[in-house]
């Protein structure tokens, strides 16, 4: 962490190598979860460009006291948010969710991903909400941070998350015990 | 960990993305080409504080221009009749104008029952005043 913070302040001012240094880290997971939330890969690439920048411009209004995590994937939100709003505009639709990004990279797995089906099920905000505790191991506040939602909204539909990619676990059982989890 | 929290886990493993080196070079490329910003200084709360200084100022010159204005103002001239002093009310006298009764006959006799009766009840007092006393 003290590492963390001394390259955020070599980064402000304006050592690019320190910043690469202090993202590096991060850019996998982020295009992994941009991939989730984008209509396409290059989209996805695009998007984590820009919070990149984002981040590094803005890296006077970082507080300490968040993760650092924390704040890059709220800007990631943000513009993957703003992305999806101009698409929306312009093309009407998205198109089919089922030949998406994330469908592509998990295209060679051989049983089902958990997260196509959660895409399918959840709505954007839960889905991210699973992501970002499940995958990036987020507190309950970081994750309200991140959506910009209360605690309790946060809590709530975690719960509901969970309720439906358990039981989407345990059809999944059902159907083909062989290839179940655990 | 439970199940669905670590199939999760796993799951998103399994989503096969890495940064190429274009893509490495793209985002180097487009960070060497900007600077970061500095903190801006709080220009909202200084400006609001001269507004508000702003607005007191312009209240005391008002209430300074309201003052002068007044005490620059000519005085009136004075009444040459002055009203005159609080008197107390005078009742005014009314000239009275009493007739003297004229009695007509039943009254003269009524008068005069009336001074039997009052004689008959003065002697019956006094004959009652010498009893007791």
């Amino acid at each position: 962490m003290t590492s963390e913070l001394a390259l955020i302040q070599a980064a402000k001012k304006g050592s690019v190598d320190a910043f690469t240094r202090l993202v590096c880290d991060y850019r996998e997971g982020l295009l992994r979860f941009l991939v989730t939330r984008t209509s396409s890969f290059a989209d996805a690439e695009d998007v984590l460009q820009d919070t990149l920048i984002s981040a590094y411009r803005y890296l006077h209004s970082y507080d300490p006291r968040w993760r650092f995590s924390t704040w890059l994937y709220r800007i990631a939100v943000n513009n993957a948010a703003r992305l999806r709003r101009v698409e929306t505009v312009e093309l009407g639709d998205l198109g089919s969710e089922e030949s998406g990004p994330l469908e592509q990279c998990i295209a060679a797995a051989d049983r089902e991903n958990l997260w196509a089906s959660a895409r399918r099920l959840l709505s954007d905000e839960v889905f991210a909400a699973m992501w970002l505790r499940y995958v990036e191991d987020m507190s309950v506040s970081d994750i309200s941070a991140v959506l910009e939602r209360s605690e309790s909204w946060t809590k709530v539909n975690l719960l509901r998350g969970r309720r439906l990619l358990d039981k989407e676990l345990k059809r999944e059982s059902s159907t083909n015990p062989s290839e179940a989890y655990g | 960990m439970d199940n669905l929290a670590e199939r999760l886990r796993s799951d998103a493993e399994r989503i096969d993305v890495t940064i190429s080196p274009e893509m490495d070079n793209r985002i180097r490329a487009s960070l060497t080409g900007i600077k970061p910003d500095a903190p801006r200084p709080p220009v909202r709360i200084l400006r609001r504080f001269s507004w508000r200084w702003a607005s007191s100022a312009t209240g005391v010159a008002a209430a300074l221009a309201v003052i002068v204005l007044i005490n620059l103002r000519a005085p009136e001239p004075m009444p040459a009749m002055t009203e005159p002093a609080y008197t107390p009310f005078a009742m005014p006298s009314v000239a009275l104008r009493a007739q003297t009764a004229v009695l007509t006959s039943p009254l003269e006799q009524e008068f005069e029952d009336l001074q039997s009766d009052l004689r008959k009840a003065e002697e019956s007092l006094r004959r009652d005043l010498d009893t007791i006393f």
